[in-house]
């Protein structure tokens, strides 16, 4: 029994350009178990799983993938292929047609049918089969819009199974739950094993993992750092795994004297706008001092975006606390209210948020701050050319002319578009939201120093990073969240990674 | 200023350089090649009497209500939206006019024509501002799509000019009123707008280059911003010359042409343009930008409603009528000239100066089909393979960039 290896992973290498995903990665998975893949974001989980379910057919790769005995390799249609062969996933974003009910979504594209037409009984009889076996709480006519997110993922893993699945990987499931869907799904994942389905779960989360893995694959910059019984290790073991690298001098060195505070954020609670029974922020304090720099660390879905879109007026309904600017209460109802309580906000999608990527550097730079440049109807373009130009030389912008639209820049300039257009608003406190995510070596250096510059000149920036090392070697202090609180605020001469990493796991210390 | 010295430092040939503007405006070359295509054939077909004075001036004439409602469409396209009611709304305003003019005024203000025709006018435009601000409400704040608010108010307005009509025509061709889309401006005066006009172009080409130069822009060659306004200029003195050995200029076409100035400058100088492109081109980096979408889009449909009621005017002006089929399908047109002009159905892209080509086209295609007597059946024909040809075209040359 020991030795029944459903799937194994051989000297799997991927390739991006100019990134290796995956490099060498070797390990195996017994039939039957639940094995855990953990590891920082960006190590390789995803883009190992996407292998495995076929987004990245066989020839896209190096190496090979066993699954039963027989090197998996997925073509054309591939991930069609996969479900057929077995590997079944639920992704992190849920796959559901919401308009459509639970069996119809159970079955999509895969309807039962009969003389050219569907068999709805038949279609919600088999679903209603699934969910029986599996202890899947959810009713097969209900239509999927109306469930909560828990009962949502139980149909995606429903879904999942009805293609006859061996292999369900479960790719952060728990990211948008609560705790008690958590421990509902947690049930499921011991019901599902007993009924013999190998599970492979991906997570950060630790505790999780020590609670329903059999075994635990660690992963670091796309190599498999160690694959072990779950009963071996410990917590703290798995976060030395996670991180252990060595800090190399990646940062610009600064020296900075931060004065006194001028933006805090006491007790702060919030409603998710698409949810409005979930807190998404549920009591974050920090304060962040003039000329200083605030890093908030945390694993995906711990609410750091949703706090600084909250605080930025464009996201939760507050229900407690209060946000202070200067000492004074600010209750930013939109953006442009948070504009003039002295915010700025670089976001975190670039080009979905920050740019109008079809417009010039010029109609970009200016566009929050056009009130400065006009009249009561007039914009005095030469006024808008001169600060945009200003803008655009101290930040070294690497364009022919402001005219060219900022589709046509690479990331690192794009970004540098994002912040002289905020820096042109002369914020009190500038809010990064990952500043150097895509961006190359030597465009986050620059960017690293620029922000050295600015909190050197007064201002308080507040950095959101899921790159530890970044948030380590940039901030003065780092406030660290966990499903949507604040855990603590470290000052950096007290932070290691792996004290950071246990408190964004939310391990008991 | 490192700028500055590449800017004196760079010398590309003339040649280039020009290609090198014909390409970035390959768009706006590519429909007015089309505009010059279609009057050549017309010209042949109909043994040169198509470009003869008088049809010059018929022609535009006959887009001007079409092009005082694609001006506004541009903005409402850009930002995401349509509107559907704008023919209807035209229309109605247009009937609204006529009884004004036929009924209330020749009850209460009789013999009064000055007073009268400026009442009819200002209530006029304040009918389409406050329907146009009606639809805006529901879309903008009450976020309704504009396709069905607008569908709904075609429906309406449908029904209102019934009402207003009681099923009759009611005659609108009282002195002075008509006077605002049938009068002429005066030959000389003709002249003096031309060469005012032509003097505003080249004042605004050296205040551009100067301003550009100040600091430290790149600049093009002196020769090709000449021969840009001067081909410009050539246009406007052909123009005049043309329509004065007729009657002169229009004055729905004067009006029409200080409209689309407006619109222009509003489009391309003020912080309502900016916002509209930058809400088309990426809602949620505007909104982030401290934009209020609604408030743009909102003051969006105020200002396509107040375009709307200006067209209802010429309209009721030009024909002398109010009737119950006013405005019909005009809409379409006003869209199809946007589309025409470059205007792109995704948002965020598009120009008033290509909506007025547009809709130049379309006014040339039909009078064109009708002088050469062809049956309305195959006009409809024609219009449909023009007016897909060329968006296709559009995307041909787009994909190969």
């Amino acid at each position: 029994m020991d030795n029944d290896i459903i799937l194994e992973f051989k000297n799997v290498t991927k390739r991006f350009p100019g990134v290796v995903a995956l490099n060498d990665v070797s390990f195996k998975i017994q039939r039957g178990e639940i094995h855990g893949v953990c590891g920082e974001n960006g190590a390789g989980k995803s883009t190992l799983m996407k292998i495995l379910s076929g987004v990245y057919p066989h020839s896209t790769y190096e190496g090979s993938v066993i699954f039963n005995g027989e090197e998996l390799k997925l073509g054309e249609s591939a991930i069609q292929e996969a479900g057929d062969k077995g590997i079944a996933i639920v992704y992190q974003e849920l796959t559901l047609v919401p308009t459509m009910s639970v069996g119809e979504n159970v079955f999509l594209g895969r309807e039962p049918v009969e003389y050219g037409s569907i068999n709805w009984n038949q279609l919600y009889a088999n679903t209603r089969g699934i969910l029986e076996k599996y202890q899947l709480d959810v009713q097969p006519q209900m239509i999927v819009k109306n469930l909560g997110v828990g009962k949502m993922q139980m149909v995606e893993i429903a879904k999942a199974l009805s293609e006859k699945a061996q292999v369900l990987i479960l790719d952060e499931p728990t990211s948008a739950l609560s705790e008690t869907e958590i421990d509902k799904l947690m049930d499921i994942l011991g019901i599902l094993k007993n009924n013999g389905i190998t599970c492979i779960y991906i997570t950060h989360k630790l505790d999780e993992l020590f609670r329903v893995t059999d075994k635990i694959t660690v992963m670091r910059d796309g190599k498999e750092i160690i694959t072990e019984l779950t009963k071996n290790l410990t917590q703290e073991k798995l976060v030395k795994y996670m991180v252990g690298r060595e800090m190399k001098e990646r940062f610009p060195k600064a020296t900075r004297s931060p004065s006194e505070v001028v933006f805090k954020v006491e007790n702060l609670q919030a409603l998710d706008p698409n949810e409005t029974n979930r807190k998404v922020l549920n009591g974050v304090n920090f304060d962040v001092r003039k000329g200083e720099i605030l890093g908030i660390a945390g694993l995906m879905g711990a609410g750091r975006t949703e706090l600084v879109m909250t605080l930025f007026g464009e996201y939760g309904k507050i229900i407690n606390g209060k946000i202070l600017m200067g000492g004074q209460e600010i209750k930013p109802e939109n953006a442009r209210q948070a504009i003039n309580a002295g915010l700025s906000l670089v976001p975190e999608d670039r080009k979905g948020m920050g740019l109008v990527l079809i417009q010039s550097i010029l109609k970009n730079i200016s566009l929050p701050n056009l009130d400065q440049f006009s009249g009561f109807f007039r914009i005095d373009a030469d006024a808008e050319l001169k600060a945009s130009m200003a803008q655009s030389k101290s930040l070294t912008i690497k364009a022919p002319t402001l005219e060219v639209a900022v589709e046509t820049l690479s990331g690192g300039n794009q970004q540098k578009v994002v912040i002289s257009k905020w820096l042109l608003s002369k914020p009190k406190v500038l809010i990064m939201d990952d500043p150097t995510r895509g961006i190359d070596v030597g465009a986050k250096y620059e960017i690293y120093k620029l922000m050295n510059d600015l909190a050197e000149s007064g201002v308080a920036i507040i950095m959101i990073s899921s790159d530890l090392e970044e948030v380590l070697g940039m901030s003065d202090r780092i406030m660290v969240m966990c499903s949507g609180h604040s855990t603590a605020t470290l000052p950096v001469t007290e932070a290691t990674v792996e004290r950071v990493m246990a408190l964004a796991t939310g391990m008991s210390s | 200023m490192g700028n500055s010295n590449q800017t004196t430092l760079k010398k590309t040939d003339f040649k280039s350089e020009l290609l090198q503007v014909l390409r970035l405006n390959v768009q706006t070359y590519t429909i007015l090649l089309a505009l010059i295509g279609i009057w050549a054939i017309f010209f042949f077909t109909t043994d040169g009497t198509y470009l003869a004075p008088q049809n010059i001036s018929n022609l535009f004439r006959q887009m001007s209500v079409t092009a005082f409602l694609a001006a506004g469409m541009v903005l409402v396209i850009v930002t995401g939206n349509i509107d559907l009611s704008v023919g209807k709304l035209a229309g109605f305003v247009s009937v609204v006019a006529a009884y004004l003019q036929a009924t209330v005024w020749f009850k209460y203000l009789p013999d009064q024509p000055i007073l009268s025709a400026t009442l009819t006018v200002v209530i006029s435009l304040g009918v389409g501002a406050l329907f146009g601000a009606l639809q805006g409400y529901i879309i903008s704040y009450l976020n309704v799509p504009s396709f069905i608010v607008t569908l709904g108010g075609q429906w309406l307005l449908t029904g209102l000019i019934l009402l207003v009509t009681q099923g009759k025509t009611i005659p609108a061709n009282q002195p002075w009123f008509s006077d605002i889309a049938q009068g002429y401006v005066p030959i000389t005066w003709g002249w003096i707008f031309g060469i005012v006009a032509i003097g505003f172009l080249f004042w605004n080409m050296f205040r551009s280059r100067q301003s550009k130069r100040k600091h430290g822009f790149e600049l093009r060659s002196i020769y090709i911003d000449l021969l840009a306004t001067g081909f410009l200029a050539l246009v406007l003195l052909v123009y005049v010359y043309n329509v004065n050995s007729y009657k002169g200029i229009q004055n729905p076409v004067l009006l029409l042409a200080l409209t689309a100035m407006i619109m222009i400058y509003l489009s391309n100088n003020t912080r309502f343009g900016r916002y509209s492109y930058a809400i088309g081109g990426n809602r949620d980096a505007a909104r982030l930008s401290g934009i209020s979408i609604s408030g743009m889009v909102f003051k969006i449909f105020i200002l396509m409603g107040f375009l709307s009621g200006v067209g209802g005017v010429v309209l009721a002006s030009y024909v002398g009528y109010g009737t119950t089929a006013a405005g019909a399908g005009y809409e379409l047109d006003a869209i199809a000239s946007c589309i025409l002009g470059g205007t792109s159905t995704l948002g965020g892209v598009g120009t008033i100066q290509g909506a007025m080509i547009g809709a130049l086209i379309i006014a040339s295609l039909s009078t064109g089909l009708q002088m050469m007597n062809v049956a309305p059946a195959w006009q409809y024909v024609l219009k449909a393979i023009v007016l897909v040809l060329a968006v296709l075209a559009d995307v041909y040359f787009k994909r190969k960039g």
